[in-house]
């Protein structure tokens, strides 16, 4: 038997190599589409709906807050505000902040100069009742105590509160809820406004596709600064491993990651690993309303029964920091001389007596995540000693975000939650009072003093006297034993050298317009 | 065979509406409030009370399940209220990438699979036939995910040769196809092996038929006799197992959707699934189930044409 290789089998072969040839030599055209001029960056959500109003996350509000101008936006790498959008912007009583807008911010797409009309419209469409048959926003709590915005000229108007507002300039005005959108635009477009939205700041979106990503392409009547990046290609990649790949091969460029995610990159050449400190907030919470967990010597003692040391190495390899208090050690009025409690399970088994509490059996509530599990297991094994058995119910999220609401929350023992922070202490309490029991307060925790002190807070403008407020407010969450804080988590930055990505500190609210040129 | 074709419709029509309703039922029984889950807590009451009223959650069931039929019936497979765009842009916007996933993974599965499974028949016992048999129960027991992130590695990262990412620019032929070669391999490289298995036991069986030993009895070459007359009839139980397969091979799709960042369908239920989107998932999932039923439709109509008797039988029988 003989093997001939006839002319139809060479030809075949050569047509596949050549079809392989030219597939493999448009590899790394994406990666080396030039770089320095184009970066890529990651994001594990999917991006939905880019109107300000109605985004649904943060990773909508990165883009929005680089696609349009605010009045006041927080400087690179800081929460603090500087004038954007605005020739000045100046609080004249607790109730009235006067602004003149800048000459010549252009819209995208011909719709022309930015007016102060823009900004009412902008303004009033997230914090007042909606106008006929528009969807309320979803963000409408961040104009709280919005009266007006009357227009007092073709670039100047004034803001009027019902009542003073500790929190305006950071939640409101400097924050992707004070975004300001054409009005033209807004009411020409309708519901094409959230994939296709018209802004004046320094990028443009060119593409948005679902499951994709988007395209930024620099805003070229931007009356600001120029961003360093001529394009920023945002990837939707939910998978951290498929992240840590993209990485490696270069089709991205910059990553967020856990530190779980992030520790196999920290050796691969070409790639800078740094930390940076989160204000989302991690806490095991207990349900003060549920029977065994009403006595506070049981909360007490499981307190003193967790060694949260022991929790975080298991959860995020060691590399979060551990919070004591409620506010993260970036807010105004963080707790510094807060207890920091150490494991004392005498001490913890003898709380447990006296409340007559034997044969304890608890179920703690998690997210199925890997931090979390781990952090359970822990648990698991350090309250087993004290004679409490804990049974760990991990559930997907749907049903876990559903389990505190309503009557379904009284069933409630134990859990671990998380909740993002932004730079506001007012923003961060606002889930413990009275009224979110049965909402976001799975604690049930009702406290009139801690209702009194937050609405406080809110309220006050001076400074100091609102520190106060907000660190009496934490000593009353410390003395309910019903939290036991974790931590404020850590996010690892994973980007090429010649990056310097840009966040306000917590490292949630991205500032692609300020990504610079690294060395 | 038009009174088959018309029996295998109704049942088809009769399929997608018992799917309708399953579907319907699930989604109303799955535990997680879609308000919470979707609108997060900075949802104010107002806008939770307009969310339920907009998916219709604060109807009763019967009212409920009347409009989703209605709604379907008519065309419109609702309205996303995150972003506020129709189910039906949303799953359009995918399901070319689904689609050209699936059948890619198929073709390659049936090029490579079939003849191989020929070869291993018409070389019973050989060294080859030895190894395909090792190689294809390996390949069957691995899932795609774990063969994606191993193809991953190795032509990703190792020889440089393909990007990791599954979508790249859209509109640019050669980037989507360089993108989707491990994809396609992922998901094609379980159902080789089973193919190849599958043509190779069908042909064993249709080479030691009577009709066969007639043929070569006749003089007909070894050639015409393996692939005219054998490969024919040894190829009905693979149809029939691609049609079904379907199913499994858009299951299949998710994880490497996932794994390689690509759109897709299956990406797209997930993810509405996990937010409790309920007319999302719906939308999606009745697509894959009319995508289903009646690529089974096609198979089965395909399958009769191959073998006469079947259509005979389908059609109440024959006393010839």
């Amino acid at each position: 038997m003989t093997n001939t290789i006839n002319r139809r089998e060479i030809m075949a072969g050569a047509a596949t190599a050549g079809l392989l040839g030219a597939l493999a030599s448009g590899q790394g055209a994406f990666a080396q589409a030039g770089p320095r001029k184009t970066i890529a960056v990651r994001i594990d959500r999917d991006l939905t709906n880019l109107d300000p109003a109605h985004r649904t996350g943060a990773w909508d509000g990165n883009v929005c807050r680089s696609v349009f101008q605010r009045l006041m936006k927080q400087k690179p790498n800081s929460a603090e505000l500087e004038l954007d959008a605005a020739a000045e912007v100046k609080q004249v009583s607790p109730t009235v902040v006067e602004f003149r807008l800048k000459p010549g911010q252009i819209f995208s797409d011909g719709y022309g100069e930015m007016t102060a009309e823009d900004v009412k419209f902008s303004f009033e469409r997230i914090g007042l009742p909606p106008v006929g048959d528009a969807k309320p926003s979803t963000y409408k709590g961040d104009w709280v105590n919005l009266d007006k915005v009357e227009v007092t000229g073709p670039l100047t108007g004034r803001i009027i509160l019902t009542k003073p507002r500790a929190n305006l300039f950071d939640i409101a005005i400097g924050d992707v809820s004070g975004c300001i959108v054409s009005k033209k635009a807004v009411e020409k477009l309708g519901g094409e406004h959230s994939v296709k939205p018209v802004g004046s700041g320094p990028y443009i979106v060119t593409n948005l596709e679902r499951q994709r990503g988007a395209l930024l392409k620099r805003h070229e009547g931007y009356a600001g600064p120029k961003p360093a990046y001529e394009e920023i290609a945002i990837r939707y990649i939910g998978d951290p491993r498929t992240t840590d790949l993209a990485l490696r091969s270069g089709e991205i460029d910059f990553a967020v990651l856990s530190p779980q995610a992030a520790d196999p990159l920290r050796s691969v050449a070409g790639l800078v690993v740094t930390e940076q400190p989160s204000i989302a907030y991690v806490w095991l919470g207990m349900n003060t309303e549920k029977e065994g967990l009403k006595d506070i010597r049981v909360r007490q003692a499981i307190r003193l029964a967790l060694d949260v040391d022991q929790m975080l190495a298991a959860g995020y390899n060691g590399k979060a920091p551990r919070l004591n208090t409620l506010l993260p050690p970036q807010i105004l009025g963080h707790w510094k001389d807060a207890p920091v409690y150490k494991r004392n399970v005498a001490e913890a088994k003898k709380l447990l007596a006296d409340a007559g509490a034997s044969n304890l059996k608890l179920k703690l509530l998690i997210l199925n995540q890997p931090a979390y599990q781990n952090m359970a297991l822990v648990a698991r094994a350090l309250l087993a000693e004290v004679g409490i058995t804990l049974e760990v119910d991990a559930q997907e999220g749907g049903t876990y975000w559903s389990s505190g609401k309503g009557d379904t929350g009284k069933n409630l023992d134990l859990f671990i939650l998380r909740f993002n922070g932004k730079h506001d202490p007012n923003f961060i309490m606002q889930w413990f009072v009275s009224g979110q029991v049965g909402d976001w307060n799975w604690e049930r925790w009702a406290n009139p003093d801690y209702d009194a002190l937050f609405t406080k807070a809110a309220g006050e403008i001076d400074k100091d006297k609102r520190i106060e407020d907000v660190i009496a407010a934490q000593k009353l969450m410390d003395k309910s034993a019903a939290f036991v804080w974790l931590t404020n988590e850590v996010n690892v930055l994973v980007h090429r050298p010649w990056i310097k990505p840009a966040a306000v500190p917590g490292w949630l609210d991205w500032q692609y317009d300020s990504f610079a040129v690294g060395a | 065979m038009l009174r088959y074709f018309f029996s295998r419709l109704v049942t088809t029509v009769l399929i997608v509406f018992g799917a309708m309703l399953l579907l319907f039922l699930l989604t109303a029984v799955v535990p997680g409030d879609p308000a919470v889950t979707l609108l997060g807590p900075q949802a104010s009451p107002e806008l939770v009370k307009r969310f339920v009223s907009e998916m219709g959650l604060d109807q009763p069931i019967h009212v409920r399940l009347w409009r989703f039929f209605a709604n379907v019936l008519s065309g419109n497979l609702g309205v996303d209220v995150v972003s506020g765009r129709s189910v039906w842009s949303l799953v359009l916007n995918v399901l070319p990438d689904t689609l050209i996933l699936t059948f890619s993974a198929i073709l390659l599965a049936v090029v490579t699979g079939v003849p191989l499974g020929i070869y291993a028949a018409t070389h019973r016992g050989s060294l080859l036939d030895n190894v395909l048999a090792f190689v294809s129960v390996a390949f069957i027991a691995v899932p795609s995910f774990v063969i994606a992130i191993f193809l991953l590695l190795i032509f990703s990262i190792w020889l440089d040769w393909l990007p990791v990412l599954g979508a790249g620019r859209s509109g640019d032929f050669w980037d989507a196809a360089r993108r989707l070669i491990l994809p396609t391999l992922s998901i094609a490289a379980t159902w080789i092996g089973f193919i190849a298995r599958l043509v190779r036991t069908s042909m064993l069986e249709v080479l030691n038929e009577p009709y066969i030993r007639t043929s070569r009895a006749y003089g007909l070459s070894e050639r015409m006799v393996t692939y005219k007359y054998a490969l024919k009839n040894a190829c009905i139980p693979t149809i029939a197992v691609l049609g079904l397969g379907l199913g499994r091979l858009l299951g299949n799709a998710v994880f490497v959707e996932i794994v390689f960042a690509r759109p897709g369908l299956g990406r797209l239920i997930y993810g509405a699934i996990s937010e409790r989107n309920f007319p999302v998932v719906q939308g999606a999932v009745l697509v894959v189930v009319v995508l289903f039923v009646l690529i089974n439709l096609v198979v089965d109509l395909s399958y009769s044409a191959l073998d006469p008797r079947i259509r005979r039988d389908g059609a109440g029988g024959s006393p010839v």
